[in-house]
Protein backbone atom coordinates (compact mmCIF):
# COMPACT_ATOMS: atom_id res chain seq x y z
CA UNK A 1 0.00 0.00 0.00
CA UNK A 2 1.38 3.31 -1.09
CA UNK A 3 -0.50 5.56 1.89
CA UNK A 4 0.87 3.71 5.15
CA UNK A 5 2.42 6.51 6.83
CA UNK A 6 0.00 7.33 9.35
CA UNK A 7 -2.35 5.65 11.58
CA UNK A 8 -2.73 2.42 9.63
CA UNK A 9 -1.97 -0.30 11.92
CA UNK A 10 1.00 -1.92 13.10
CA UNK A 11 2.04 -5.18 12.57
CA UNK A 12 0.85 -7.07 15.82
CA UNK A 13 -2.57 -5.20 15.38
CA UNK A 14 -3.15 -6.35 12.05
CA UNK A 15 -2.87 -9.79 13.71
CA UNK A 16 -5.54 -8.93 15.90
CA UNK A 17 -8.25 -7.47 13.27
CA UNK A 18 -6.72 -11.04 11.26
CA UNK A 19 -7.71 -13.63 14.43
CA UNK A 20 -10.68 -11.22 15.61
CA UNK A 21 -12.51 -11.17 11.74
CA UNK A 22 -11.45 -15.27 11.74
CA UNK A 23 -13.23 -16.39 14.96
CA UNK A 24 -16.21 -14.60 14.29
CA UNK A 25 -16.76 -14.85 10.91
CA UNK A 26 -15.35 -18.90 11.25
CA UNK A 27 -18.39 -19.22 14.05
CA UNK A 28 -21.06 -17.59 12.20
CA UNK A 29 -20.08 -19.88 9.16
CA UNK A 30 -19.83 -22.99 11.24
CA UNK A 31 -23.72 -22.10 12.04
CA UNK A 32 -24.23 -21.79 8.34
CA UNK A 33 -23.18 -24.80 7.76
CA UNK A 34 -24.79 -27.10 10.19
CA UNK A 35 -28.28 -25.72 10.19
CA UNK A 36 -30.05 -26.92 6.67
CA UNK A 37 -31.58 -24.25 4.65
CA UNK A 38 -35.33 -25.11 4.00
CA UNK A 39 -36.86 -24.18 0.26
CA UNK A 40 -40.54 -22.81 0.19
CA UNK A 41 -40.88 -23.28 -3.63
CA UNK A 42 -37.98 -22.20 -5.64
CA UNK A 43 -37.13 -19.17 -3.16
CA UNK A 44 -34.55 -20.37 -0.70
CA UNK A 45 -34.53 -18.84 2.78
CA UNK A 46 -31.47 -20.00 4.23
CA UNK A 47 -29.60 -18.05 7.55
CA UNK A 48 -26.56 -17.89 5.00
CA UNK A 49 -25.07 -14.77 4.91
CA UNK A 50 -23.26 -13.58 8.10
CA UNK A 51 -20.94 -11.79 5.71
CA UNK A 52 -22.10 -8.33 8.02
CA UNK A 53 -19.45 -9.73 10.34
CA UNK A 54 -16.61 -9.30 8.45
CA UNK A 55 -18.01 -6.30 5.71
CA UNK A 56 -18.26 -4.51 9.84
CA UNK A 57 -15.11 -5.40 10.73
CA UNK A 58 -13.12 -4.42 7.61
CA UNK A 59 -15.19 -0.46 7.41
CA UNK A 60 -13.85 0.08 11.14
CA UNK A 61 -9.70 -1.59 10.80
CA UNK A 62 -7.15 -2.43 8.36
CA UNK A 63 -9.62 -3.88 5.09
CA UNK A 64 -6.54 -6.44 3.93
CA UNK A 65 -6.57 -8.29 7.68
CA UNK A 66 -10.55 -8.42 8.22
CA UNK A 67 -10.84 -9.98 4.69
CA UNK A 68 -8.10 -12.47 4.58
CA UNK A 69 -9.27 -13.17 8.29
CA UNK A 70 -12.64 -14.16 7.25
CA UNK A 71 -11.72 -15.86 4.27
CA UNK A 72 -9.03 -17.93 6.60
CA UNK A 73 -12.05 -18.29 9.36
CA UNK A 74 -14.45 -19.58 6.84
CA UNK A 75 -11.97 -22.11 5.04
CA UNK A 76 -10.65 -23.33 8.68
CA UNK A 77 -13.47 -23.36 10.68
CA UNK A 78 -16.78 -24.68 8.32
CA UNK A 79 -14.16 -26.49 5.52
CA UNK A 80 -11.53 -28.43 7.15
CA UNK A 81 -12.93 -28.60 10.54
CA UNK A 82 -15.42 -29.94 8.95
CA UNK A 83 -13.95 -31.86 6.84
CA UNK A 84 -16.02 -29.96 3.88
CA UNK A 85 -12.68 -29.33 2.09
CA UNK A 86 -13.42 -28.97 -1.70
CA UNK A 87 -10.28 -28.43 -2.94
CA UNK A 88 -10.17 -26.00 -5.90
CA UNK A 89 -13.57 -24.76 -5.37
CA UNK A 90 -12.55 -23.51 -2.16
CA UNK A 91 -9.41 -21.45 -3.49
CA UNK A 92 -12.42 -19.67 -5.78
CA UNK A 93 -14.63 -19.03 -2.50
CA UNK A 94 -11.54 -17.70 -0.47
CA UNK A 95 -10.50 -15.39 -3.05
CA UNK A 96 -14.15 -14.01 -3.76
CA UNK A 97 -14.62 -13.69 -0.11
CA UNK A 98 -11.23 -11.69 0.32
CA UNK A 99 -12.03 -9.18 -2.59
CA UNK A 100 -15.96 -8.43 -1.79
CA UNK A 101 -14.88 -7.73 1.72
CA UNK A 102 -11.62 -5.95 0.79
CA UNK A 103 -13.95 -3.94 -1.70
CA UNK A 104 -16.60 -2.79 0.79
CA UNK A 105 -13.75 -1.84 3.49
CA UNK A 106 -11.67 0.22 1.08
CA UNK A 107 -14.82 1.76 0.21
CA UNK A 108 -15.83 3.47 3.20
CA UNK A 109 -14.24 6.80 3.86
CA UNK A 110 -16.46 8.01 6.98
CA UNK A 111 -17.43 4.73 8.66
CA UNK A 112 -19.87 7.63 10.87
CA UNK A 113 -21.39 7.91 7.47
CA UNK A 114 -24.48 6.55 7.02
CA UNK A 115 -25.14 6.11 3.41
CA UNK A 116 -21.41 5.54 2.29
CA UNK A 117 -21.85 2.38 4.79
CA UNK A 118 -24.91 0.89 3.50
CA UNK A 119 -24.00 1.48 -0.50
CA UNK A 120 -20.29 -0.39 0.54
CA UNK A 121 -21.98 -3.15 2.24
CA UNK A 122 -24.22 -3.39 -0.35
CA UNK A 123 -21.46 -3.70 -3.44
CA UNK A 124 -19.05 -5.85 -1.20
CA UNK A 125 -21.95 -8.25 -1.01
CA UNK A 126 -22.83 -7.95 -4.95
CA UNK A 127 -19.15 -8.47 -5.83
CA UNK A 128 -18.87 -10.92 -3.95
CA UNK A 129 -21.64 -13.53 -4.96
CA UNK A 130 -21.25 -12.11 -8.84
CA UNK A 131 -17.86 -13.67 -8.59
CA UNK A 132 -19.28 -16.47 -7.02
CA UNK A 133 -21.97 -17.24 -9.56
CA UNK A 134 -19.72 -16.95 -12.74
CA UNK A 135 -17.37 -19.45 -11.06
CA UNK A 136 -20.03 -21.79 -10.59
CA UNK A 137 -21.39 -21.43 -14.20
CA UNK A 138 -17.75 -21.84 -14.90
CA UNK A 139 -17.53 -25.32 -13.08
CA UNK A 140 -20.20 -26.93 -14.28
CA UNK A 141 -19.47 -26.14 -17.85
CA UNK A 142 -16.46 -27.81 -17.46
CA UNK A 143 -17.32 -30.40 -15.21
CA UNK A 144 -19.99 -32.37 -17.25
CA UNK A 145 -19.05 -33.65 -20.24
CA UNK A 146 -21.20 -32.41 -23.47
CA UNK A 147 -22.13 -29.39 -21.54
CA UNK A 148 -24.16 -28.55 -24.59
CA UNK A 149 -25.34 -31.80 -25.81
CA UNK A 150 -27.90 -32.52 -22.48
CA UNK A 151 -31.39 -31.45 -23.72
CA UNK A 152 -32.22 -28.74 -21.31
CA UNK A 153 -29.13 -28.42 -19.17
CA UNK A 154 -27.23 -25.21 -20.40
CA UNK A 155 -30.43 -23.12 -19.83
CA UNK A 156 -30.99 -24.92 -16.28
CA UNK A 157 -27.67 -23.94 -14.84
CA UNK A 158 -27.76 -20.09 -16.31
CA UNK A 159 -31.18 -20.22 -14.73
CA UNK A 160 -30.65 -21.76 -11.42
CA UNK A 161 -27.27 -19.43 -10.89
CA UNK A 162 -28.98 -15.99 -12.24
CA UNK A 163 -32.34 -17.28 -9.92
CA UNK A 164 -29.80 -18.03 -6.73
CA UNK A 165 -28.06 -14.53 -7.22
CA UNK A 166 -30.86 -12.26 -7.50
CA UNK A 167 -32.10 -14.42 -4.57
CA UNK A 168 -28.99 -14.13 -2.43
CA UNK A 169 -28.36 -10.09 -3.22
CA UNK A 170 -32.06 -9.56 -2.56
CA UNK A 171 -33.09 -11.06 0.20
CA UNK A 172 -29.54 -12.30 2.33
CA UNK A 173 -27.96 -9.59 0.89
CA UNK A 174 -29.97 -6.66 2.65
CA UNK A 175 -31.50 -8.85 5.40
CA UNK A 176 -28.32 -10.45 6.48
CA UNK A 177 -25.50 -7.88 5.27
CA UNK A 178 -27.19 -4.19 4.79
CA UNK A 179 -28.98 -4.07 7.82
CA UNK A 180 -27.06 -5.44 10.71
CA UNK A 181 -23.66 -3.35 8.80
CA UNK A 182 -25.96 -0.41 9.31
CA UNK A 183 -27.07 -1.16 12.56
CA UNK A 184 -23.41 -2.40 14.08
CA UNK A 185 -20.97 -0.03 12.14
CA UNK A 186 -22.28 3.05 14.14
CA UNK A 187 -22.87 1.60 17.40
CA UNK A 188 -19.05 -0.04 17.19
CA UNK A 189 -17.16 3.01 16.19
CA UNK A 190 -15.27 4.43 18.57
CA UNK A 191 -15.89 1.76 20.98
CA UNK A 192 -14.36 -1.56 19.94
CA UNK A 193 -10.78 0.29 18.67
CA UNK A 194 -9.54 1.17 21.98
CA UNK A 195 -10.16 -2.76 22.93
CA UNK A 196 -7.43 -3.12 19.86
CA UNK A 197 -5.56 -0.20 21.00
CA UNK A 198 -5.93 1.79 17.85
CA UNK A 199 -7.45 5.31 16.91
CA UNK A 200 -10.66 5.32 15.48
CA UNK A 201 -10.50 5.62 12.03
CA UNK A 202 -11.74 9.23 10.18
CA UNK A 203 -11.94 10.59 7.11
CA UNK A 204 -8.04 11.26 6.71
CA UNK A 205 -6.63 8.26 8.17
CA UNK A 206 -4.59 6.02 5.80
CA UNK A 207 -6.52 3.30 4.46
CA UNK A 208 -10.01 4.76 3.08
CA UNK A 209 -10.64 5.23 -0.76
CA UNK A 210 -10.62 3.29 -3.44
CA UNK A 211 -7.28 3.67 -5.08
CA UNK A 212 -6.00 2.03 -8.71
CA UNK A 213 -3.56 0.22 -6.96
CA UNK A 214 -6.67 -1.36 -4.67
CA UNK A 215 -8.11 -2.08 -8.00
CA UNK A 216 -5.53 -3.70 -9.69
CA UNK A 217 -5.15 -5.84 -6.72
CA UNK A 218 -8.42 -6.88 -6.48
CA UNK A 219 -8.78 -7.53 -10.69
CA UNK A 220 -5.51 -10.15 -9.83
CA UNK A 221 -7.17 -11.68 -7.65
CA UNK A 222 -10.36 -12.57 -9.55
CA UNK A 223 -7.77 -13.71 -12.14
CA UNK A 224 -6.63 -16.01 -10.05
CA UNK A 225 -9.55 -17.38 -9.54
CA UNK A 226 -10.33 -17.64 -13.05
CA UNK A 227 -6.92 -19.26 -13.53
CA UNK A 228 -8.18 -21.94 -11.13
CA UNK A 229 -10.75 -22.63 -13.39
CA UNK A 230 -8.60 -22.69 -16.22
CA UNK A 231 -6.38 -25.31 -14.97
CA UNK A 232 -9.78 -27.48 -15.25
CA UNK A 233 -9.74 -26.76 -18.03
CA UNK A 234 -6.46 -28.44 -18.96
CA UNK A 235 -7.97 -31.22 -17.50
CA UNK A 236 -9.96 -31.91 -20.79
CA UNK A 237 -6.77 -32.98 -22.31
CA UNK A 238 -5.80 -35.00 -19.57
CA UNK A 239 -9.06 -36.73 -20.53
CA UNK A 240 -8.42 -37.30 -24.02
CA UNK A 241 -5.09 -38.67 -22.91
CA UNK A 242 -5.88 -40.77 -20.09
CA UNK A 243 -8.86 -42.31 -22.57
CA UNK A 244 -6.43 -43.06 -25.26
CA UNK A 245 -3.89 -44.47 -22.93
CA UNK A 246 -6.79 -47.46 -21.67
CA UNK A 247 -7.03 -48.28 -25.04
CA UNK A 248 -3.59 -49.80 -25.11
CA UNK A 249 -3.06 -50.18 -21.68
CA UNK A 250 -4.44 -53.62 -20.02
CA UNK A 251 -1.27 -54.84 -19.98
CA UNK A 252 -0.33 -52.25 -18.59
CA UNK A 253 -2.47 -51.95 -16.10
CA UNK A 254 -1.89 -55.75 -15.10
CA UNK A 255 1.57 -55.26 -14.30
CA UNK A 256 0.71 -52.07 -12.52
CA UNK A 257 -1.54 -54.20 -10.19
CA UNK A 258 1.38 -57.04 -9.86
CA UNK A 259 3.44 -53.91 -9.04
CA UNK A 260 1.57 -53.14 -6.30
CA UNK A 261 0.69 -56.34 -4.51
CA UNK A 262 4.41 -57.05 -4.82
CA UNK A 263 4.75 -53.92 -2.88
CA UNK A 264 2.19 -54.53 -0.26
CA UNK A 265 3.77 -58.21 0.28
CA UNK A 266 7.41 -56.53 0.76
CA UNK A 267 5.81 -53.74 2.74
CA UNK A 268 3.97 -56.77 4.75
CA UNK A 269 7.46 -58.72 5.66
CA UNK A 270 9.36 -55.56 6.70
CA UNK A 271 6.44 -54.50 8.74
CA UNK A 272 6.76 -57.80 10.28
CA UNK A 273 10.51 -57.72 11.06
CA UNK A 274 10.46 -54.38 12.33
CA UNK A 275 8.12 -55.30 14.86
CA UNK A 276 10.54 -58.34 15.57
CA UNK A 277 13.30 -56.44 15.78
CA UNK A 278 11.35 -53.91 17.95
CA UNK A 279 10.43 -56.82 20.53
CA UNK A 280 13.94 -58.42 20.74
CA UNK A 281 14.77 -54.48 21.64
CA UNK B 1 -51.43 -33.75 12.01
CA UNK B 2 -50.58 -30.12 13.09
CA UNK B 3 -49.93 -31.83 16.40
CA UNK B 4 -47.56 -33.87 14.58
CA UNK B 5 -46.05 -31.50 12.98
CA UNK B 6 -45.48 -29.82 16.26
CA UNK B 7 -44.17 -32.63 17.84
CA UNK B 8 -41.50 -33.07 14.49
CA UNK B 9 -40.43 -29.80 14.88
CA UNK B 10 -40.14 -29.67 18.59
CA UNK B 11 -38.00 -33.07 18.08
CA UNK B 12 -35.52 -31.50 15.28
CA UNK B 13 -35.19 -28.45 17.45
CA UNK B 14 -34.19 -31.00 20.36
CA UNK B 15 -31.32 -32.53 18.02
CA UNK B 16 -29.85 -29.63 16.82
CA UNK B 17 -29.18 -27.43 20.63
CA UNK B 18 -26.02 -25.86 20.66
CA UNK B 19 -24.55 -28.58 22.80
CA UNK B 20 -25.51 -31.29 20.16
CA UNK B 21 -23.73 -29.30 17.82
CA UNK B 22 -20.87 -28.33 20.08
CA UNK B 23 -20.39 -32.12 20.70
CA UNK B 24 -20.28 -33.20 17.46
CA UNK B 25 -18.04 -30.76 16.28
CA UNK B 26 -15.57 -31.45 19.03
CA UNK B 27 -16.15 -35.33 18.85
CA UNK B 28 -15.15 -34.62 14.72
CA UNK B 29 -11.80 -32.75 15.94
CA UNK B 30 -10.70 -34.82 19.29
CA UNK B 31 -12.91 -38.10 19.34
CA UNK B 32 -10.87 -40.66 16.97
CA UNK B 33 -7.49 -40.29 17.77
CA UNK B 34 -7.31 -43.90 17.75
CA UNK B 35 -8.37 -44.99 14.43
CA UNK B 36 -5.79 -46.09 11.32
CA UNK B 37 -6.38 -43.20 9.78
CA UNK B 38 -5.12 -40.52 12.87
CA UNK B 39 -2.08 -42.79 12.93
CA UNK B 40 -0.91 -42.22 9.65
CA UNK B 41 1.42 -39.22 8.88
CA UNK B 42 -0.25 -36.48 7.72
CA UNK B 43 2.26 -35.77 4.99
CA UNK B 44 1.26 -38.56 3.19
CA UNK B 45 -1.98 -38.07 3.58
CA UNK B 46 -1.91 -34.93 2.12
CA UNK B 47 -0.37 -36.14 -0.61
CA UNK B 48 -2.89 -38.89 -1.06
CA UNK B 49 -5.95 -36.06 -0.86
CA UNK B 50 -3.86 -34.38 -3.50
CA UNK B 51 -4.50 -37.11 -5.70
CA UNK B 52 -7.84 -38.23 -4.73
CA UNK B 53 -9.19 -34.35 -4.34
CA UNK B 54 -7.93 -33.85 -7.99
CA UNK B 55 -7.91 -36.25 -10.09
CA UNK B 56 -11.45 -37.41 -10.11
CA UNK B 57 -12.45 -33.93 -11.42
CA UNK B 58 -11.14 -34.91 -14.95
CA UNK B 59 -11.63 -38.46 -15.23
CA UNK B 60 -14.81 -39.45 -17.05
CA UNK B 61 -14.35 -43.14 -16.40
CA UNK B 62 -17.13 -44.84 -14.85
CA UNK B 63 -15.11 -48.14 -13.60
CA UNK B 64 -12.28 -45.90 -12.34
CA UNK B 65 -14.77 -43.24 -10.54
CA UNK B 66 -16.34 -46.45 -8.87
CA UNK B 67 -13.00 -47.85 -7.34
CA UNK B 68 -12.05 -44.53 -6.69
CA UNK B 69 -15.31 -43.99 -4.55
CA UNK B 70 -15.35 -46.99 -2.66
CA UNK B 71 -12.12 -46.96 -1.60
CA UNK B 72 -12.65 -43.23 0.25
CA UNK B 73 -16.09 -44.70 1.35
CA UNK B 74 -13.90 -47.42 2.90
CA UNK B 75 -11.37 -45.08 4.45
CA UNK B 76 -14.24 -42.67 5.70
CA UNK B 77 -15.42 -45.71 7.49
CA UNK B 78 -12.08 -46.61 8.55
CA UNK B 79 -11.82 -42.78 10.17
CA UNK B 80 -14.91 -43.13 11.99
CA UNK B 81 -16.54 -39.90 11.44
CA UNK B 82 -18.69 -38.09 13.04
CA UNK B 83 -22.41 -38.37 12.33
CA UNK B 84 -23.41 -35.13 11.50
CA UNK B 85 -20.49 -35.11 8.70
CA UNK B 86 -21.83 -37.43 6.78
CA UNK B 87 -25.34 -35.80 7.16
CA UNK B 88 -24.01 -32.43 5.91
CA UNK B 89 -22.21 -34.35 3.47
CA UNK B 90 -25.38 -36.42 2.14
CA UNK B 91 -27.22 -33.46 2.22
CA UNK B 92 -24.76 -31.48 0.33
CA UNK B 93 -24.13 -34.22 -2.55
CA UNK B 94 -27.99 -33.67 -2.97
CA UNK B 95 -28.14 -29.98 -3.14
CA UNK B 96 -25.46 -29.93 -5.70
CA UNK B 97 -26.58 -32.42 -8.67
CA UNK B 98 -29.89 -33.40 -7.07
CA UNK B 99 -32.23 -30.56 -7.28
CA UNK B 100 -30.41 -29.44 -10.72
CA UNK B 101 -31.57 -32.82 -11.87
CA UNK B 102 -34.96 -31.65 -10.98
CA UNK B 103 -34.33 -28.17 -12.98
CA UNK B 104 -33.04 -30.57 -16.00
CA UNK B 105 -36.47 -31.98 -15.96
CA UNK B 106 -38.39 -28.88 -15.51
CA UNK B 107 -36.60 -27.25 -18.81
CA UNK B 108 -37.23 -30.15 -20.54
CA UNK B 109 -34.41 -32.44 -20.38
CA UNK B 110 -35.19 -36.02 -19.99
CA UNK B 111 -33.79 -39.48 -18.38
CA UNK B 112 -30.37 -38.87 -20.66
CA UNK B 113 -29.51 -36.64 -18.62
CA UNK B 114 -28.66 -38.87 -15.71
CA UNK B 115 -26.01 -40.41 -16.71
CA UNK B 116 -23.58 -37.18 -17.20
CA UNK B 117 -25.30 -35.95 -13.46
CA UNK B 118 -24.33 -39.90 -12.09
CA UNK B 119 -20.90 -39.07 -13.38
CA UNK B 120 -20.69 -35.51 -11.65
CA UNK B 121 -22.34 -36.76 -8.75
CA UNK B 122 -19.78 -39.90 -8.20
CA UNK B 123 -17.15 -37.27 -8.79
CA UNK B 124 -18.78 -34.35 -6.13
CA UNK B 125 -18.64 -37.79 -3.57
CA UNK B 126 -15.75 -38.91 -4.09
CA UNK B 127 -14.07 -35.92 -3.71
CA UNK B 128 -15.92 -34.74 -0.43
CA UNK B 129 -15.34 -37.92 1.34
CA UNK B 130 -11.37 -37.80 0.44
CA UNK B 131 -11.73 -34.61 2.37
CA UNK B 132 -13.39 -36.34 4.94
CA UNK B 133 -11.01 -38.67 5.46
CA UNK B 134 -8.08 -36.07 5.66
CA UNK B 135 -9.42 -33.22 7.37
CA UNK B 136 -11.69 -35.03 10.21
CA UNK B 137 -9.66 -38.32 10.45
CA UNK B 138 -6.54 -35.87 11.40
CA UNK B 139 -6.24 -34.28 14.42
CA UNK B 140 -5.54 -30.32 14.19
CA UNK B 141 -2.11 -30.45 15.31
CA UNK B 142 -0.99 -33.23 13.12
CA UNK B 143 -2.83 -32.23 10.15
CA UNK B 144 -1.30 -28.19 10.67
CA UNK B 145 2.19 -29.50 11.11
CA UNK B 146 1.69 -31.46 7.53
CA UNK B 147 0.30 -28.71 6.01
CA UNK B 148 3.40 -26.42 7.03
CA UNK B 149 5.51 -29.23 6.23
CA UNK B 150 4.15 -28.61 2.53
CA UNK B 151 5.27 -25.12 3.03
CA UNK B 152 2.09 -23.46 3.73
CA UNK B 153 1.76 -20.42 5.31
CA UNK B 154 2.37 -20.36 9.17
CA UNK B 155 -0.69 -18.17 9.14
CA UNK B 156 -2.91 -21.10 7.75
CA UNK B 157 -2.01 -23.65 10.35
CA UNK B 158 -1.69 -20.97 13.35
CA UNK B 159 -5.55 -20.83 12.32
CA UNK B 160 -5.99 -23.85 12.25
CA UNK B 161 -5.04 -25.16 15.96
CA UNK B 162 -6.39 -22.16 16.87
CA UNK B 163 -9.50 -22.51 15.48
CA UNK B 164 -9.74 -26.23 17.74
CA UNK B 165 -8.19 -24.47 20.91
CA UNK B 166 -10.87 -21.43 20.73
CA UNK B 167 -14.15 -22.84 18.89
CA UNK B 168 -15.56 -24.68 22.40
CA UNK B 169 -14.89 -21.19 24.22
CA UNK B 170 -16.24 -19.16 21.10
CA UNK B 171 -19.41 -21.56 21.22
CA UNK B 172 -20.06 -21.16 24.83
CA UNK B 173 -20.12 -17.47 24.84
CA UNK B 174 -22.00 -16.91 21.98
CA UNK B 175 -25.08 -19.66 23.75
CA UNK B 176 -24.42 -17.29 26.94
CA UNK B 177 -24.91 -13.81 25.00
CA UNK B 178 -28.01 -15.49 23.30
CA UNK B 179 -29.64 -16.61 26.38
CA UNK B 180 -29.53 -12.98 28.16
CA UNK B 181 -30.89 -11.19 25.59
CA UNK B 182 -33.70 -13.83 25.79
CA UNK B 183 -33.68 -13.32 28.82
CA UNK B 184 -34.23 -9.77 28.77
CA UNK B 185 -36.63 -9.83 25.94
CA UNK B 186 -40.37 -10.31 25.08
CA UNK B 187 -40.59 -11.99 22.26
CA UNK B 188 -43.72 -12.38 20.39
CA UNK B 189 -46.87 -14.32 20.75
CA UNK B 190 -46.47 -16.43 17.80
CA UNK B 191 -49.54 -18.92 17.72
CA UNK B 192 -50.89 -17.35 14.56
CA UNK B 193 -49.03 -17.39 11.29
CA UNK B 194 -48.20 -13.77 11.36
CA UNK B 195 -47.51 -13.87 14.90
CA UNK B 196 -44.92 -16.84 14.03
CA UNK B 197 -43.58 -14.69 10.96
CA UNK B 198 -42.72 -11.81 13.98
CA UNK B 199 -41.42 -14.53 15.99
CA UNK B 200 -38.81 -15.72 13.87
CA UNK B 201 -37.91 -12.35 12.73
CA UNK B 202 -37.58 -11.34 16.35
CA UNK B 203 -35.35 -14.28 16.61
CA UNK B 204 -33.05 -13.25 13.85
CA UNK B 205 -32.28 -9.65 15.23
CA UNK B 206 -32.08 -10.86 18.78
CA UNK B 207 -28.94 -13.30 16.65
CA UNK B 208 -27.47 -9.99 15.07
CA UNK B 209 -28.08 -7.92 18.24
CA UNK B 210 -26.04 -10.49 20.14
CA UNK B 211 -23.04 -9.84 17.81
CA UNK B 212 -22.88 -6.71 19.49
CA UNK B 213 -21.42 -7.57 22.63
CA UNK B 214 -19.87 -11.05 20.80
CA UNK B 215 -17.61 -8.47 18.87
CA UNK B 216 -16.66 -6.00 21.99
CA UNK B 217 -15.41 -9.15 23.68
CA UNK B 218 -13.62 -10.73 20.90
CA UNK B 219 -12.01 -8.00 20.24
CA UNK B 220 -10.60 -7.94 23.65
CA UNK B 221 -9.74 -11.73 23.75
CA UNK B 222 -7.89 -11.45 20.24
CA UNK B 223 -5.73 -8.67 21.63
CA UNK B 224 -4.81 -10.88 25.27
CA UNK B 225 -3.99 -14.16 22.41
CA UNK B 226 -1.62 -11.87 20.00
CA UNK B 227 0.21 -10.22 22.69
CA UNK B 228 0.93 -13.25 24.71
CA UNK B 229 2.28 -14.71 21.60
CA UNK B 230 4.31 -11.73 20.59
CA UNK B 231 5.87 -12.05 24.21
CA UNK B 232 6.60 -15.46 22.83
CA UNK B 233 8.22 -14.02 19.77
CA UNK B 234 5.58 -15.56 17.56
CA UNK B 235 6.35 -13.48 14.58
CA UNK B 236 9.94 -14.43 14.23
CA UNK B 237 9.50 -17.82 15.29
CA UNK B 238 7.02 -18.42 12.80
CA UNK B 239 9.50 -17.56 9.74
CA UNK B 240 12.61 -19.05 11.37
CA UNK B 241 13.97 -22.33 9.47
CA UNK B 242 15.69 -23.63 12.39
CA UNK B 243 12.06 -22.98 14.46
CA UNK B 244 10.50 -24.63 11.44
CA UNK B 245 12.79 -27.75 12.00
CA UNK B 246 12.19 -28.41 15.83
CA UNK B 247 8.18 -28.18 15.28
CA UNK B 248 8.28 -31.06 12.48
CA UNK B 249 11.02 -32.75 13.91
CA UNK B 250 7.74 -35.26 15.17
CA UNK B 251 7.02 -36.37 11.77
CA UNK B 252 7.76 -39.65 11.02
CA UNK B 253 6.75 -42.16 7.91
CA UNK B 254 6.26 -45.69 9.01
CA UNK B 255 5.65 -48.71 6.95
CA UNK B 256 1.77 -48.50 7.46
CA UNK B 257 2.30 -45.28 5.85
CA UNK B 258 3.64 -47.20 2.52
CA UNK B 259 1.08 -49.93 3.36
CA UNK B 260 -1.70 -47.53 3.12
CA UNK B 261 -0.67 -45.74 -0.14
CA UNK B 262 0.19 -49.25 -1.86
CA UNK B 263 -3.18 -50.43 -1.25
CA UNK B 264 -4.93 -47.46 -2.76
CA UNK B 265 -2.42 -47.79 -5.64
CA UNK B 266 -3.63 -51.20 -5.97
CA UNK B 267 -7.59 -50.44 -5.58
CA UNK B 268 -7.10 -47.43 -8.41
CA UNK B 269 -4.92 -49.82 -10.99
CA UNK B 270 -7.77 -52.58 -10.80
CA UNK B 271 -10.51 -50.53 -11.47
CA UNK B 272 -8.23 -48.84 -14.34
CA UNK B 273 -7.56 -52.68 -15.18
CA UNK B 274 -11.48 -52.96 -15.28
CA UNK B 275 -12.12 -50.03 -17.15
CA UNK B 276 -9.77 -51.35 -19.69
CA UNK B 277 -11.34 -54.58 -19.88
CA UNK B 278 -14.81 -53.58 -20.40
Amino acid sequence: MSSMQKQSATQSQKLMIFVLSMSLYGLATLFTELIPSFQVGIVEFSVEYFLFIPLTLSMLFDPLSAALGAATGELVFSEIMLGQFGGLGELEKFLTVTIGVYIAGRLVRDPKNRAMVGVAAFVGTAAQLLMGTVVDILKVQLAVEDFEAVAGLPESVFATEGFAFLNDLLFSGILFALLPTLYLVPKLYGKIEPLIGMAPRTRDSAVSGISPKAILVCVIGFVCAIVAELLATAGTALIDWEAEWAESGTAMAIGIVVAAIVVIAVLLVMRRAGEKKAAVN
Amino acid sequence: MSKLMQKLSENILDKFSMDFLRNQVLKNAYGNDDTVIAGLDPRILLAWYLFFGLIPWFVNDIPFLLGCFLLVMVTTILARVAGLVLFLFALGVFAQTGYLFLVTLFFGGDASAIAPLLILTLKVATISLASITVFSGLDPDKLSNGLMWYGCPERLSFSISYAYRMLPMLMEEFQNVLLSYRLRGNPPAHDTFPGKVRYLIYQVKIIMQSFYPLMLNTAKRSRTTVEALELRGYRYAAVNKAVKKIRLSALRVSYNDWLFLAISGLVVAVSVLLSTLI
